[in-house]
């Protein structure tokens, strides 16, 4: 095995981003569309440290590169859930809270949540919910939550996430099951409810579910909040609803590896970008919920207002880190959309 | 019938390759084992392993990965992969043999232009033409445009999203690895012995279905190797055109390396993939071998 693990080790090594290390450089793994590239060159021109970004598609993407080890990140940018496991693991440093003035500006309401009860090891980047998109021209019935959408008059009329994990969630709400209690009882109760779901739906979609929307080939969609937000800037007849059952929250977070080497730049990049003039750059061009609360004060009327962006409050469920269930969740979607 | 027998008195250096042979093939040798047979091997070894808690992959021996490989939810979804791969192939054959012909029979200059033709799309990435279809088929696209403008359909009509969008997804990307190989071996053909068959007595269609077609066999096989195989693990087509409504077994590989995380899955899906493609190519070998003798 050791001789496995060293030829593992060497085509890592090649094959992946050959991150070299100089003193003045900060390695940044973060999501793709979620760092506007103003703010990078921002801070480069102000500290002259040199960002290497490079971005991922996925929680499971992050959590696959830094468990197969091999790379060498600065920062990451986990959801709340993938912060929990990789704190239980030991495989975040600790902040120095100290060098991180600007934390001032962030709302209580998103610090030491589960995932991060002390929060020592994370700092919220942007948060939002996954919520109901209605094209309110097409669809003239109220629209309130799960059951709503999922109904045979809007069959091939749907866009939903392709995620596994979001679809078991939402039958879950609409049950009054919990979603992070994944068990073989909850699932068999799920089965059946998202066997007809599945059915309904035109297109699933992660990476850009707005599209669908936008093209006319759908009327409803379950999306982010962010693709949301962008859809009502589009056009005001995009109206995005809470599910009365409960949404999902998620809060995407700043964190850095216990194998960062350049710790104090990272630190330096969190204090930046909790200034609140960068962190209205990122609003101006990802519409997610800010948690920093002084950069909201800098934001349009017009961009407070909307609901995607800003919602009521409402039934908000947060995910925890659920292991091995998600292969089981993988295999039951897997087994339903195939058997239409 | 006559075997060649290879004479024991011809000289050493003719039958063994020397120092040069090698020199020359040290390229292509380490070539196969850094990109081909490591990674295989790194599969295999992958595919009797356990997942862990967060998606590494713990070094154990089960055979609980193949177990589930062999579950009717995914052999269910190997065989509509398979259908929708062969059916690809097939207007592929259809769509491309005459384009094909007409090249080889061509006049040089004219052939030259249209074999660019062929290669044309391959200037642009593969996702931006994907996308490009989507503009197309898409319910406010242009193919409803048109056809509603002509007063052909009345109202606009469902074509992205649907399998149909897949299959057409799968014969653009693929169309023009089945015309270069048959344009090769039609290239190849001597006309002498069409004109033989016309000679004989054969009409145009028997001297088609005799003569040219397998003459043209090596083509037509390189070419359904060279589509099928790459068709039956696409992923992507079917998550952009399709909707991911529907899985192949290229996405349920996919989801275990990304969403599931369940790399030892994954890799015994993978390790099965390549037993069936192995097989099947060793059958297909034998029953050339017995058609030859």
């Amino acid at each position: 095995m050791k001789v496995l693990k060293s030829l593992l080790l060497t085509l890592t090594l090649l094959l992946g981003p050959a991150a070299l290390h100089a003193a003045g450089e900060l390695n940044l793994f973060g999501w793709s569309e979620y760092i506007p590239q103003e703010v990078l060159d921002g801070f480069t021109a102000e500290t002259g440290i040199k960002v290497n970004f490079e971005t991922y598609a996925s929680n499971e993407e992050l959590l696959a590169k830094l468990v197969a080890g091999g790379s060498n990140y600065d920062l990451i940018q986990p959801s709340d859930y993938t912060a929990e496991v990789l704190i239980r693991r030991n495989m975040l440093a600790p902040l120095n809270l100290a060098l991180l003035t600007n934390c001032k500006n962030l709302g209580l309401g998103f610090l030491k949540l589960p995932h991060d009860p002390q929060g020592k090891f994370t700092v919220p980047y942007m948060t939002g919910t996954v919520g109901i998109v209605v094209n309110t021209e097409k669809v003239k019935t109220p629209i309130k939550g799960y059951k709503d959408v999922f109904q045979a008059k809007y069959k091939n009329r749907l866009v939903v996430l392709n995620d596994n994990r979001e679809i078991v969630t939402w039958a879950l709400c609409s049950l009054g099951l919990t979603p992070n209690d994944i068990t073989p009882a909850s699932l068999a109760k799920a089965r059946p409810v998202i066997a007809e779901w599945v059915k309904l739906v035109k297109v699933f979609d992660s990476d850009s579910p707005k599209t669908a929307l936008l093209n006319g080939d759908v009327d409803l969609g379950i999306v982010w909040s962010g693709e949301a937000a962008i859809l009502w800037n589009e056009n005001k007849k995009f109206k995005y609803v809470l599910p009365a059952e409960g949404a999902h929250q998620f809060i995407d977070v700043l964190a850095i590896p216990a194998a960062a080497k350049n710790q104090a730049a990272a630190h330096q990049f969190i204090n930046y970008i909790l200034r609140p003039e960068v962190s209205k750059i990122i609003s101006d061009k990802f519409p997610y919920t800010n948690p920093n609360l002084a950069a909201r004060k800098l934001l349009t009327a017009e961009q407070l207002a909307n609901p995607a962006s800003y919602p009521a409050s409402a039934n908000l469920k947060i995910f925890r880190d659920i292991g091995k269930a998600a292969a089981d969740i993988d295999k039951l979607v897997t087994d339903l959309k195939s058997a239409q | 019938m006559t075997v060649p027998v290879v004479s024991d008195h011809a000289p050493a250096d003719r039958r063994r390759p020397g120092w040069k042979a090698w020199a020359l093939l040290t390229p292509m040798v380490l070539w196969l084992l850094l990109f081909v047979i490591v990674p295989a091997a790194i599969l295999f070894v992958y595919s009797f392993c356990e997942r862990d808690e967060v998606g590494g992959v713990i070094f154990s021996f089960t055979l609980d990965n193949y177990q589930r490989v062999l579950d009717p939810v995914y052999l269910l979804i190997f065989v509509r992969s398979v259908g929708y791969a062969g059916l690809t192939t097939l207007i592929c054959v259809v769509l491309g043999y005459p384009v094909a012909y007409y090249i080889a029979r061509a006049t040089e200059e004219r052939r030259n232009r249209l074999l660019l033709l062929v290669m044309v799309p391959f200037w642009t990435s593969f996702l931006i033409r994907t996308y490009a279809w989507i503009t197309i088929l898409k319910q406010e696209g242009l193919l409803n445009g048109l056809l509603q403008s002509m007063h052909l359909t009345s109202g606009p009509l469902s074509f992205l999203y649907t399998p149909t969008a897949v299959v057409i997804g799968l014969v653009y990307a693929y169309l023009p690895f089945m015309i270069l190989p048959i344009y090769g071996s039609a290239e190849k053909l001597d006309h002498a012995l069409i004109e033989a068959a016309y000679d004989l007595g054969a009409g145009p269609l028997r001297a088609f279905s005799a003569v040219i077609v397998p003459l043209t066999m090596p083509g037509i096989a390189a070419g359904t190797l060279l589509v099928f195989v790459p068709a039956i693990g696409m992923f992507a087509i079917t998550d952009l055109m399709g909707g991911a409504k529907v899985p192949m077994i290229g996405n349920v590989i996919q989801n275990q390396f990304l969403q599931a995380r369940d790399w030892p899955f994954g890799a015994a899906l993978g390790v099965g993939f390549m037993l069936m493609f192995a097989i099947t190519y060793a059958l297909l070998q034998r029953r050339g071998a017995r058609l030859a003798e």
